[in-house]
């Protein structure tokens, strides 16, 4: 009796040093979508809420840190790219089952791939690997080797299998076998889905503890933002995986211990003009449009410090240009940074014919020059920016009359009957690597927003960005990539056919109790490293009121 | 009894041609105003063009308006209600998942409400109180100056289950014409002498003065489902309730030609019903 | 004597929402950026929005577009409701069939989704009043039937009427009973109508802009400025923000107390 006491003990302080002080393992991480996710199936995920569980239920080949924002090998212990660049070849881990325990080898990313590159399939997953006519072959010499060749080279190729979520080939349960480290176990349309840990995730932390720590996720669907936040101070939820800036305001002088701010994002807001020649605009209207100075003048006299401060309580920073500047590798710094100036701008004017006669601005046959600015209802932010520039046009004697239409009228006056003069809206930049864009910057492109699939370039300098985003497409190093793309931003900021207004910060909010939360950047912010999160002992509640 | 027959049967016609009417006029709507047939989904610039043209394609109407009503009556004799566009779920199954939180919360909000404002007509009647009418008075004056999206939003905030919300948009509508209604009942010449009699107050109430207001009674009721369905919309789209009113909100936002038919047609249906009955009752009463 | 306070109540609101521009201290869009959500002072009788715009000019001005244009839309409404219902109770038969058929389905056709529609296909350079004064016409287009049953059975009612009897009897001529008998009875019901709707339709442009529906940025009304409520826990520290919604319901409950009792119609 006497001597099992001090070896129990001893066992008992061994079990209590593996285990980290205050927070144990277990637990459900519950927070919302902010819509109903279309699908389960990983190739036809094209919103928002269905990439959310994808980023959580799905095992990649290659996963890109969002931290770090490097590669790091995942399903694929090694890869190599061949020197054409058409080929890829993975290693693939060993000894690995999906959720319900159906073997993983590579006739799965046979699988995957082939499901992807239907052409029937219209997804922008597959899209971004579509790189030339023909199709994808892919060959499983081994169950741990797979070899993909693509038609064309393709720019950043390894990068884009961060978004190619593996699909069993042979499990019954389709596309709900899935590789990673969660899988869905109960949905209730409209309401909840609710994620449980994946008893064969391959992921192992330093110690060899099977991730994820966590057991469950409760993902509630909910699109009222202010009610998420009311249920996250309660205590109810513990993550908000993307705030507003008025509530991350709130919050913050509330509670500052569970506000994180990632640092400025990647998302950018801007203010186009219509330069379509089927716009059904009078001949003047399209002529103030199309004149560069004009354009230039109104983005100077549009004040981005107000926009930030006001709009975003300061949690958003002046944009210039298509990439933020959080994008350390492609955006350009060498560009100069042009400033508020009224009176610069002013000057422009005069200088492009147009002249100031009592406080209205009028061009050289007499029109006065107003024009309305529209955007989607629904976004209280974009409101703001709209009604902000309306104010900050009159100064230079500019009349802005702002209109709020929904979500498809504005769509539909957008790209089929080009009946709008100016437009607000925001780019959601998923991307680092621009080439993601190429229907933006190539004037053929459907969202070459201001003059969409133009048939030939209409301007020079169009016909030279076409030119460099096809170079840049092809080019072999990075470096030279790069060198291409800071010639298009700086013809951009020329050009100002996109006038860049600001980029959002990425704020987050975390309960207290949840361990090793780090939000960051890239989406998604607030859970990309759901595996590593721990949940402690639940905070004191009085304390947050 | 052949003549009621006649009646009801040309009723149930009138309500079946109103319904579907009410689904082409709601069609045409769709169909023809701005916005119909793009998808956000447009925009995205990680889709190669001829991604976009087949989710174009997808959304256009071949043949024309008609000829896609004809074809959705002719599948929904079959059971087959079609398919939402924009949750691409089938609409028979999405109005099977959200119809009973609408019917539970509309149900719930339209006996409270009918019950507090009885109640407290009656016991005003009853108890002769002055008290209690001036309350109900005001409180039905305050509570009707509301706005139903303001109320919506307090009831978030208190967390408060819909139907709450639903019972007290319903309440000050419903109690200030009960109120009338009974008090007018209450003094008829023949109350008045059955209350001169020393018949009890109670046995006169529920035995002479609802009975007599009871045609009239019912004819709200129907009145006060449809207007307790149409305030349900705004009430639960500001409130995230996953019910009908909800997906009907987010359907014309989202211009859902099949979903969009689908709850006009049962909306349409469940108003003319209503009134329908309200109608009948008023008659037979009569 | 209620109805004496709210009938000055009434009248004192109306003036300043017809001589907005006279009440306001500023106009309604200018900015004052570097004093944002300001808690009211003396230069800000009621604080600054979070744009910065003085509150009290925005309620202001926000009265002159619901205040006058309900009455016009109520108007419109009680019109065509008339109209119709008078039409349908004397003449009867399919017609009156009819027309409480089409009343059915204008209460049951989304009039969120219609509203939707209007507001897109109005053409772009129209100015924000403009807009205003089409959702408001809207509104009093699409409100008639809750009206219309009401004149209905009053005008079923008068129909068979003993007086009206009579003077069919004695030959009175289609067109002057009418005239003489009928529209003087359905005055007072109509004006009831009339005045029962305008608070309701207050009360649908505030549910309809604090849903994005209704008036159009920047022009306030009582709907637009309510939508600052939608964060209910701001309202506890900016307690400020309550005095569109004050207003709003100050005005609606003097209406229902000027309107006269059913004791005092009958």
């Amino acid at each position: 009796m006497r001597s099992r006491l001090p070896r129990n003990l001893a066992l008992l302080i061994l079990l209590a040093r593996a285990l980290p002080v205050g927070a144990q393992t277990g637990g459900e991480l519950h927070f919302c979508l902010h819509g109903e996710p279309k699908t389960f199936n990983p190739i036809l995920v094209d919103d928002e809420p269905s990439e959310n569980i994808r980023y959580l239920t799905g095992g990649v080949l290659i996963r890109l840190n969002r931290q770090s924002q490097a590669l790091e090998p995942a399903l694929a212990t090694s890869w190599t790219i061949s020197r054409d660049r058409r080929t890829i070849t993975f290693h693939l881990r060993k000894e690995i089952h999906f959720s319900d325990g159906t073997p993983f080898s590579s006739e799965d990313v046979g699988y995957t791939m082939r499901m992807l590159m239907d052409p029937e399939t219209h997804s922008s997953t597959g899209d971004a690997f579509r790189s030339g006519e023909g199709s994808v072959a892919v060959e499983s010499p081994a169950p741990d080797l797979a070899v993909i060749t693509f038609p064309a080279p393709i720019a950043g190729l390894e990068r884009l299998f961060d978004q190619v979520a593996i699909l069993s080939a042979h499990s019954p349960k389709k596309e709900m076998a899935v590789l990673g480290p969660f899988y869905v176990a109960d949905y209730k349309a409209g309401s909840y889905i609710l994620l449980q840990k994946n008893p064969n995730y391959w992921k192992h932390d330093a110690q060899g503890h099977a991730l994820p720590y966590i057991d469950s996720v409760r993902l509630d669907i909910q699109r009222n933002r202010d009610i998420e936040l009311l249920r996250f101070r309660r205590g109810e939820l513990q993550l908000i995986n993307r705030l507003d800036a008025e509530q991350f305001d709130r919050l913050q002088h509330e509670n500052p211990a569970v506000t994180r701010n990632a640092g400025t994002g990647l998302d950018a807001e801007e203010l186009w003009f219509n330069q379509s020649p089927a716009a059904p605009l009078p001949e003047y209207k399209k002529a103030w449009f199309g004149a560069k100075e004009f354009r230039k003048a109104i983005s100077m006299a549009i004040n981005r410090g107000d926009l930030c401060r006001i709009v975003y309580a300061g949690y958003a920073k002046p944009a210039y240009g298509p990439v933020s500047p959080s994008n350390h590798f492609w955006f350009n710094s060498s560009l100069e940074e042009p400033k508020y100036d009224a009176q610069a701008a002013l000057r422009l004017l005069t200088q492009a014919g147009f002249r100031l006669e009592n406080d209205t601005l009028k061009d050289r046959a007499g029109n006065r020059v107003e024009f309305t600015l529209v955007t989607n209802s629904g976004n209280a932010a974009r409101e703001k920016m709209a009604t902000m520039v309306q104010q900050d046009l009159s100064q230079v004697g500019v009349k802005v009359n702002v209109v709020t239409l929904d979500f498809p009228s504005l769509i539909e006056r957008m790209t089929r009957t080009f009946d709008y003069e100016a437009c607000i809206l925001g780019l959601v930049n998923t991307d680092l690597d621009p080439n993601g864009q190429m229907t933006v910057w190539l004037s053929s492109g459907e969202n070459h927003q201001w003059n969409p699939s133009q048939k030939a370039p209409a301007t020079p300098w169009e016909a030279e960005v076409d030119k460099l985003m096809r170079e840049q497409a092809a080019a072999p190093t990075d470096k030279g990539r790069k060198a291409k793309f800071d010639r298009v931003q700086q013809i951009v900021a020329e050009q100002q056919p996109f006038i860049y207004l600001i980029n959002k910060d990425v704020l987050v909010a975390v309960s207290s109790n949840v361990v090793g939360a780090a939000p960051v950047v890239l989406n998604p912010p607030g859970f990309w490293n759901v595996e590593t999160l721990r949940l402690g002992p639940a905070p004191d509640l009085g304390a947050q009121r | 009894m052949r003549a009621r027959i006649q009646i009801i049967g040309s009723q149930l016609l009138t309500l079946a041609a109103l319904g579907l009417f009410g689904g082409l006029l709601s069609a045409s709507l769709v169909r023809f105003a701005p916005g119909y047939g793009v998808d956000e989904r447009e925009l995205d610039p990680r889709l190669s063009q001829a991604s976009v043209e087949a989710i174009r394609n997808s959304h256009r109407l071949t043949g024309g308006l008609l000829s896609y009503y004809r074809h959705f009556l002719a599948s929904a004799l079959q059971g087959d209600f079609g398919r939402s566009e924009w949750l691409e779920r089938p609409v028979s199954s999405l109005i099977k998942e959200r119809f009973p939180v609408t019917a539970r919360s509309v149900v719930l909000g339209v006996t409270l409400a009918w019950a507090t404002a009885l109640g407290i007509s009656l016991s005003g009647l009853f108890f002769r109180g002055f008290f209690l009418d001036i309350s109900g008075t005001l409180a039905s004056s305050v509570l009707i100056a509301l706005p139903t999206a303001v109320i919506a939003v307090f009831s978030v905030y208190l967390r408060a289950p819909v139907f709450l919300a639903i019972a007290v948009v319903m309440f000050p509508k419903l109690f200030r014409y009960l109120r009338n209604l009974l008090a007018e009942a209450y003094a008829q010449p023949y109350i008045l002498a059955a209350r001169s009699r020393g018949i009890g107050r109670a046995r006169i109430l529920f035995q002479h003065v609802l009975p007599l207001a009871s045609p009239a009674l019912f004819a709200l009721f129907g009145v006060s489902l449809s207007m307790a369905f149409g305030a349900a919309i705004p009430i639960e789209a500001l409130c995230d309730s996953p019910g009908v009113g909800q997906l009907a909100w987010q359907a014309a936002l989202n211009r859902d030609l099949p979903l969009i038919m689908n709850l006009t047609l049962l909306i349409t249906l469940l108003t003319v019903a209503a009134n329908l009955l309200a109608n009948a009752a008023h008659e037979r009463a009569l | 004597m209620l109805r004496g306070i709210s009938a000055v109540i009434l009248c004192v609101i109306f003036t300043a929402g017809l001589f907005a521009g006279a009440v306001a201290p500023y106009p309604y869009t200018k900015q004052f950026r570097e004093r944002v959500n300001a808690a009211p002072s003396a230069s800000h009788w009621l604080g600054t929005d979070s744009l910065g715009r003085d509150l009290f000019a925005r309620l202001v001005y926000g009265t002159r577009v619901s205040l006058l244009l309900s009455p016009a839309a109520a108007f419109l409404s009680t019109l065509i409701a008339g109209v119709l219902g008078g039409f349908a109770g004397l003449v009867g038969g399919w017609c009156e069939r009819l027309i409480l058929a089409a009343a059915d389905l204008s209460m049951a056709l989304p009039l969120l989704f219609v509203l939707l529609a209007l507001r897109a296909l109005l053409p772009l350079n129209v100015s924000p009043l403009v807009s205003v004064i089409a959702t408001f016409a809207l509104l009093g287009l699409l409100g008639w039937p809750s009206s219309l049953r009401v004149v209905w059975a009053t005008t079923k009612n008068l129909r068979n009427s003993d007086f009206l009897l009579l003077a069919r009897a004695t030959g009175c001529g289609r067109s002057r009973m009418i005239a003489r008998h009928v529209l003087p009875n359905l005055r007072p019901v109509m004006f009831a109508q009339f005045w029962i709707s305008i608070p309701l339709f207050v009360l649908t442009e505030a549910t309809l802009s604090m849903l994005g529906l209704g008036v159009m940025e920047p022009l306030p009304s009582w709907g637009n400025l309510l939508r600052g409520l939608e964060d209910v826990s701001a309202v506890s520290t900016n307690p400020w923000r309550l005095a569109p919604l004050i207003v709003l319901m100050v005005v609606v409950v003097c209406f229902q107390l000027i309107l006269p009792t059913p004791e005092e119609t009958a």
